[in-house]
């Protein structure tokens, strides 16, 4: 796993081990001294004031630092080599070779069904990935930079051999 | 727990409650071992190949969504009917043309092997297929008669709301926000919590179904008539539309049985205020629009609504954080809730859901999706706010109406058995996911990539786990649905 999948599984970890402490102590509360609903609820009010700023606040900030990690802005049109990829039942046509720091464009389409194109590095993490439907051509733009043997694997359903459908190239 | 408020006098009602329900569990049932086969076929425990992995796959998907919409319909209609008599006759046809499409579907399957996914993406159902063209159909068709049944009941719990409270304005609680002191004055009654999850569950349920019936359609059509091309976008866009909006109501509609049953554990009072209307009405709103996330991928849709995909998702946590699950806490806080099978699922399912939720927020995340998309960090989400979610509050509505009526409570033993079994035993099958998923390991593959099938293993191990609990469960609750009545009982 590496560093930035890690990240995000013990942030995740973190949050539902928090929650779970959370909950558990409030139901622990049972067992204590209890309190009349009409004492409990207006601090109870009070708090969620507090909770629903504090979640605004990270939502914001989630979404502000996320804009800049969209995948999207027009690689149709940008400089640099494309590269023409074909999905079809159960394989990848593609280019074998890729250059290495380079900004590169892959122009995903498909023959058939809605297939996925995800690209895997050499140590078999998923680093990019786009949709490839019939009909439409999507443009990844993607700069590689590490040399080795990439893997891709289709990443949307699309038949009995879904699981085998890989393809790979070198980056050089 | 026996008071005579909480007795239900209904008998036509309570059977087509317990007709929902009961049909609901058992296709739930039956999916949780399909469920528990395709993980042990991810563990190489067995080897019966792609072919029925994905019919079975498909099966999994279909059923385990109705299996608990069933369940969320005979209880809300339930409640509702209370607030406002319906016709039982119209909720028994709506029963069934459910229960036929969900023959049809079975049927799809097997014998007819069809393993296109529940998400049948256009033109996946007609190209490459492994199973007969009848399978297709059988599949499509029983699709749209579960559609069909399902818009007739939300058309008809629709007007039971509207008339019940007065109208739309009446039923969303716009005088209560607005024109607090007028409505105060006027002494009319607000809508309990429950009716507003049946409004947004009526609403929103008619729009999906609307969607889902458009795209069922256009593929029938297709079948009939090979030349009738369409755009494999369009389908997609109200694919999804329909099958995330379907799924998400699963939990809006169990909700509304927290609402009901949870304060009568704790013996206090879930009010309805002006903070819970407008929550709800951002649900009715965020739940509707949040699909987009589900393309975040497909770079040829729109780019203005890959952005109003991540700002809905996020919108759409609100109301359950700060107003519903916050609210159930605080129910719970230094209350007298006696803890029982029904009270530990219900409180249990609100934690289900917020972790759940906290795993699809991150999945939400544009940047985050790119490397998590279509990983099994999707199936670790969902299932987590599924069967530790919205399962739980079935199950808690169960055993609340089966403690009302006996009078009777499970042994501290018991309620630890079951607890570690479907809490302890699923906690480790979701970890199974999260963890697979953020190693990349892809979804919806019969046979995984390393490390899938180590982690498969152990999650497989959780997953007999969970059986086990679930059984115990299923064995409790048949004790106490076997026990005599009380007094107070209808």
């Amino acid at each position: 796993m590496n560093s930035h999948s890690a990240a995000i599984l013990v942030g995740f970890l973190l949050c539902a081990g928090a929650i779970l402490i959370a909950m558990c102590l409030i139901a622990s509360t049972t067992h204590d001294t209890t309190e009349p609903q009409s004492v409990v609820q207006p601090k109870g009010y009070r708090l969620r004031r507090g909770w629903l700023w504090a979640l605004a606040a990270v939502a914001i900030v989630a979404f502000g630092i996320s804009l800049a990690g969209f995948p999207y802005g027009k690689p149709a049109e940008a400089d640099g080599p494309h590269f023409k990829v074909f999905a079809y039942q159960y394989g990848f046509q593609m280019p074998p070779r890729i250059p290495v720091n380079t900004a590169v464009v892959f122009d995903v389409t498909s023959r058939d069904v809605n297939h996925g194109f995800g690209i895997y590095d050499p140590t078999n993490h998923l680093i990019s990935q786009v949709q490839a439907m019939p009909g439409y051509v999507n443009h990844l733009a993607v700069t590689f930079t590490a040399k080795g043997h990439y893997t891709v694997r289709c990443l949307e359903y699309c038949g009995i051999a879904h699981a085998a459908m890989q393809e790979g190239f070198d980056v050089q | 727990m026996t008071d005579a408020t909480t007795v239900f006098p209904d008998r036509r009602a309570r059977n087509v409650m317990w007709a929902y329900i009961t049909t609901g569990i058992a296709i739930f049932g039956l999916m949780v071992l399909v469920g528990l086969g395709m993980r042990a076929e991810q563990a190489q425990w067995l080897n019966y190949g792609p072919g029925l992995f994905y019919s079975l796959m498909t099966l999994h998907g279909a059923g385990m969504i109705t299996s608990m919409v069933l369940c969320g319909m005979g209880g809300l209609w339930y409640l509702m009917n209370r607030e406002r008599a319906m016709d039982p006759g119209i909720a028994w046809t709506a029963y069934a043309f459910m229960t036929i499409g969900v023959v049809c579907v079975i049927a799809s399957v097997w014998p007819g092997g069809f393993g296109a996914s529940w998400t049948f993406l256009y033109p996946l159902p007609f190209v490459g297929a492994t199973w007969p063209s009848w399978a297709t159909g059988a599949f499509l068709i029983g699709l749209a008669l579960i559609m069909f049944g399902w818009t007739v009941w939300c058309t008809q719990l629709l007007g039971c709301v509207l008339r019940a409270y007065g109208g739309l304005r009446g039923a969303t609680g716009w005088d209560l926000v607005f024109h607090h002191a007028r409505f105060e004055a006027s002494g009319k009654a607000e809508p309990p919590p429950y009716a507003f999850a049946a409004l947004v569950t009526a609403v929103d349920g008619l729009l999906a179904a609307a969607g889902g019936m458009l795209v069922g359609i256009a593929l029938i059509v297709h079948w009939l008539y090979p030349g009738v091309a369409i755009d494999p976008l369009w389908a997609k866009n109200l694919t999804y539309f329909f099958g995330h909006t379907f799924a998400n109501l699963t939990i809006y509609m169990a909700i509304g049985l927290v609402y009901y049953a949870l304060p009568k554990y704790a013996d206090r009072e879930w009010h309805t205020s002006a903070v819970l209307a407008v929550a709800w009405w951002g649900t009715l709103l965020f739940v509707a629009i949040a699909y987009f996330h589900h393309l975040y991928m497909d770079f040829a849709q729109p780019q203005a609504v890959q952005y109003v995909g991540e700002v809905a998702s996020y919108l759409a946590a609100f109301p359950p954080a700060v107003v519903t699950i916050f609210g159930g806490a605080l129910l719970v806080y230094r209350s007298r809730l006696r803890w029982t099978m029904g009270s530990m699922f219900m409180y249990a399912g609100l934690i289900g859901w917020l972790i759940g939720g906290i795993g699809a927020l991150i999945d939400a995340t544009v940047p985050i999706n790119v490397s998590l998309h279509n990983t099994l960090w999707v199936p670790a989400h969902f299932h987590t706010y599924l069967l530790e979610g919205v399962a739980l509050f079935i199950l808690g509505w169960v055993f609340w109406n089966l403690e009302t009526h006996s009078g009777l409570t499970s042994s501290v033993r018991t309620r630890w058995l079951t607890g570690a079994g479907i809490f302890g035993g699923g906690g480790i099958l979701l970890l199974g996911w999260y963890v697979a998923g953020a190693d990349s390991v892809p979804r919806r593959y019969a046979a995984e990539p390393a490390p899938g099938p180590d982690i498969a293993a152990w999650a497989s191990i959780g997953a007999v786990i969970l059986v086990i609990g679930l059984i115990i469960c299923c064995v409790e609750a048949i004790r106490l649905a076997k026990s005599p009545r009380t007094e107070t009982n209808p």
